[in-house]
């Protein structure tokens, strides 16, 4: 009977689906047939050249497969890398001398000099995607001696120091990059970092130790560096053991709490980074209503950041008053202003709302990140309970590549948006908010101010940023500060949080420990019962 | 005219309408990945790179050249099999897509045959006891499976047993440290044709939570299918003719009732199979399976224009072409359709 054999056919594959089960709990764990670290990364990694390279995982990786000429240090101190001595200033600030070390040599065995470091920094800013940042500032790269670099400036530059420690400007051997002088390599990197890259997959770096290696050599055999494309899973991975090490800063709020859980019952090492990262909202201040300097900062005055870090990151996100992160200037002044809603309806009444005329702003966040969905409905909501009758938010959310394309065009009024500078100084977090070329009172017509969606300024304000570059030590520290007051007072952009870097790795294998850009040193990493 | 001359003709106009069905899905891509906001050259760049360096970049990438000439261009390197190369790290879009296909190809023929095996059991095991707990269980069956949202079943089923259980991995297409097998990038096709057993094993467990999830995300609406046509297919006339001549039941069943059931089932795997080339999006990402669809939503954030209008004509080549192959093999066997 049909009858029959259907049930026999069922019988037969639960039976089938029991031992396929069984069989997985026995054998399914991950293979491991080499002796290689597991690191995951939700961060899709597509090029490893150095003059493209932006994303996150791809600075992570050329972190351990090159040298910068400087690093800094977990003290927050420039130290000598590739470079011998620290950089020795001369004719008033215009050129930089940087003697280099005559030990090192590049994964294909060719010799590390000065004329291989003037090749790198030209191939950079001839097609680096980052190359405006260091090409405004070079006049011209020269190497004298064998192992020594002069650098000619266009004008004074005090960052510049900073900039030489990012990884984007590590050195490439001239004989591997022959044919790529003016083109990328994506797929090879051929550098002078404690390890060498092997293999090149979508999914899949590794690295394996490089014997040439002129310091002291990695705590491990090798990486094996993947990507994960979700949070859970990357969750997953390192809590069954599937990864040994886990990187990421987008992995969801609550997951990095089971996580930091995890930690401190001692089932996984957490490392912690310097936060670099701020998240922070831009107001639009060339049209009306947000042209009123009174109601941007009652705006400022009316985000509860406590509250919002506990709701939306369980106070992991610390919060921020200020654009600068705190280790960039030693201090923990803050010049925003604190949440007081009390004030904040004294401001909107003074601009004439609160009887009987809210003031509705439409926020924009990144469809495409859950922490500013978050963010933004715990603020309407919030803004509800404090200041029902002055202000409301319309929330709407884009995508983040709509929404970087249309900033610079004052599509929105208010938007959610994070910022990393591309190198550790201060002026990596004002100019790009701030600077600006042209502008009729305060509005800045072009410039940075105008491309991160503000278009404010204020009479001297670039002349303030030009001339802190100049200064150095307590001085400069003193005109950055003032500049993140003029800042605070504008109340263009509204600092919200700040992120710090964590990273989690196995009981079996050492605590992440992160450099003083926020990359953990995959080179320290080790496992505990070798 | 007799009927092969109707199905040769039939094939034929069915063929023909191919270039003009691709030249329009390519001509839609491309117009549509222009209108879209966003620009890969802030995707590559930033936003906060100057004119001088857009402009460099925008001249190295060909966007400066005005849309009927990048129209023409694409076009012309379609007809000649040239997809064209990444604006993101400028690499060749057929590559890609060559090795991300059979990624794809492998999850949706076992998720296929996973909710065809399913669907199956489930189908049969309802007609064979109508209106009992059984035939209401394998409905109710039939219209979750269907209805649930495919991210959330997928993430369950991850959560289940690849996080809590651990019993198999959370996602990947191969384990990080053993060298994939060489070959044509079909891993167990390829694993078994060099023998090496353990990449086998390694590529199987990686395929079992996504190929089941959406085998039986799928095996659904193969259930209903074929409960529905099955049940139609036992009232019919024939049917009762075959059971007057003293048949067996499971004569009548599989050699009387299943085929003509199993038509329209035939259509609904052909449309499925198509979908699931570019479709599985969702279980891709969950799973961080490294096929065509995870590569075009990644594309799509980066304004890669050639790699989502290579991937995009590529899946509409092979939908196009599994659907008229479904067409025809439904029109070659079933003698009731006119052409």
């Amino acid at each position: 009977m049909p009858v029959n054999i259907i049930f026999n056919l069922l019988r037969w594959s639960l039976k089938l689906t029991s031992l396929l089960l069984l069989i997985c709990q026995v054998s399914c764990r991950p293979l491991r047939t080499d002796n290689l670290l597991i690191v995951a990364s939700a961060s899709k990694i597509t090029s490893l050249d150095p003059a493209q390279a932006s994303t996150f995982g791809a600075l992570q990786l050329l972190t351990a497969l090159g040298d910068p000429l400087y690093r800094i240090d977990s003290n927050g101190l420039l130290e000598p890398r590739l470079a011998s001595e620290l950089p020795k200033l001369s004719d008033q600030g215009l050129t930089i001398t940087i003697p280099l070390r005559k030990d090192v040599y590049f994964h294909d065995g060719t010799r590390f000099n000065a004329d291989a470091m003037k090749f790198s920094l030209e191939r950079f800013m001839e097609i680096g995607t980052l190359n405006y940042i260091f090409g405004e500032r070079i006049k011209s790269i020269e190497s004298p001696k064998p192992f020594l670099l002069v650098l000619k400036l266009r004008k004074q530059s005090t960052s510049l120091n900073s900039l030489l420690t990012s990884i984007n400007l590590t050195p490439v051997s001239p004989k591997a990059y022959r044919d790529n002088k003016d083109s990328f390599l994506n797929k090879r990197f051929v550098g002078t970092g404690p390890y060498m890259l092997t293999s090149f997959q979508t999914q899949q770096k590794k690295l394996e130790v490089f014997p040439l290696y002129w310091d002291k050599k990695p705590n491990n055999k090798g990486i094996n560096f993947i990507h994960l494309s979700n949070s859970t899973a990357l969750f997953g991975a390192i809590k069954t053991g599937e990864v040994d090490v886990l990187i990421s800063n987008s992995i969801e709020e609550d997951q990095r709490l089971a996580l930091n859980k995890l930690s401190l019952k001692g089932k996984l090492n957490e490392g912690k980074g310097p936060a670099l990262e701020i998240g922070y909202i831009t107001l639009l201040s060339n049209s009306i209503p947000l042209k009123d300097n009174i109601i941007r900062q009652a705006i400022s005055l009316s985000l509860d950041r406590d509250l919002i870090s506990q709701r939306v990151s369980y106070s992991q996100r610390k919060p921020l008053r200020s654009l600068v992160p705190p280790i960039l200037k030693n201090d923990k002044q803050a010049y925003w202003p604190k949440y007081n809603p009390i004030q904040a309806k004294k401001l909107f009444q003074e601009s004439g709302y609160c009887e009987g005329k809210k003031l509705t702003i439409p926020l924009t966040f990144r469809s495409n990140v859950p922490t500013d969905k978050l963010l933004a409905l715990t603020w309407k909501a919030q803004i509800e309970k404090d200041l029902s009758t002055c202000f409301s938010l319309d929330l709407n959310g884009v995508e983040s590549t709509t929404v970087y394309k249309q900033l610079g065009q004052g599509a929105f009024e208010a938007v959610i948006l994070d910022w990393r500078g591309a190198y550790s100084d201060p002026e990596a977090y004002l100019s790009p908010f701030l600077s600006c070329e042209k502008f009729t009172g305060n509005v800045c017509e072009s410039g940075e101010a105008a491309i991160s969606g503000s278009f404010w300024t204020t009479n001297g304000l670039q002349k303030s940023l030009e001339h802190s570059d100049q200064l150095t030590g307590q001085a400069r520290l003193e005109k950055l500060n003032q500049i993140e007051k003029t800042a605070a007072n504008g109340a263009a952009y509204i600092p919200l949080w700040l992120v710090t870097p964590k990273a989690w790795s196995k009981p079996s294998v050492s605590k992440p420990e992160f450099d003083g850009n926020g990359q953990v040193m995959l080179n320290q990493l080790s496992e505990l019962s070798q | 005219m007799s009927r092969r001359n109707n199905l040769i003709k039939y094939s034929a106009s069915r063929l023909a309408l191919v270039p003009l069905m691709l030249w329009i899905i390519s001509s839609l891509v491309f117009l549509l990945l222009r209108v879209a906001p966003g620009d890969p050259v802030d995707a590559i760049l930033g936003n906060r790179a100057t004119e001088n360096a857009r402009a460099a970049l925008r001249e190295r990438l060909g966007l400066d050249l005005p849309i009927w000439k990048q129209y023409c261009q694409y076009l012309n390197g379609i007809l000649h099999g040239n997809l064209g190369e990444t604006l993101i790290n400028q690499e060749s879009v057929s590559k890609i897509i060559g090795r991300s296909l059979p990624a794809s190809i492998e999850l949706g023929v076992c998720a296929l045959l996973i909710a065809l095996l399913i669907g199956g059991l489930v189908g049969f095991s309802s007609i064979a006891r109508p209106q009992s707990k059984l035939d209401l269980s394998a409905r109710v069956y039939g219209i979750a499976t269907y209805a649930l949202p495919p991210f959330w079943a997928a993430m369950l089923i991850q959560l289940v047993f690849a996080v809590s259980l651990g019993w198999l991995p959370v996602g990947g297409r191969f384990p990080p440290s053993l060298p994939p097998p060489s070959g044509s990038g079909f891993l167990i096709l390829d694993s078994i044709l060099n023998m090496n057993w353990i990449a086998l094993q390694a590529a199987i467990i990686h395929l079992i939570l996504p190929a089941s999830t959406l085998g039986i995300l799928l095996s659904g609406i193969f259930s209903r299918s074929l409960r529905i046509n099955l049940e139609r297919s036992l009232e019919a006339d024939h049917i009762e003719a075959a059971r007057s001549r003293g048949l067996p039941e499971r004569q009548v069943i599989l050699k009387h009732a299943l085929p003509n059931a199993l038509l329209p089932v035939l259509t609904i795997a052909g449309i499925t199979v198509a979908s699931l080339i570019g479709g599985a999006l969702l279980i891709e990402i969950t799973f961080s399976w490294p096929g065509l669809a995870m590569r075009l939503q990644e594309a799509i954030g980066q304004r890669d224009y050639p790699l989502v209008q290579g991937i995009v004509v590529v899946v509409s080549t092979l939908v196009v072409l599994v659907t008229i192959a479904v067409d025809l093999i439904v029109a070659a066997i079933d003698p009731r359709v006119r052409y």
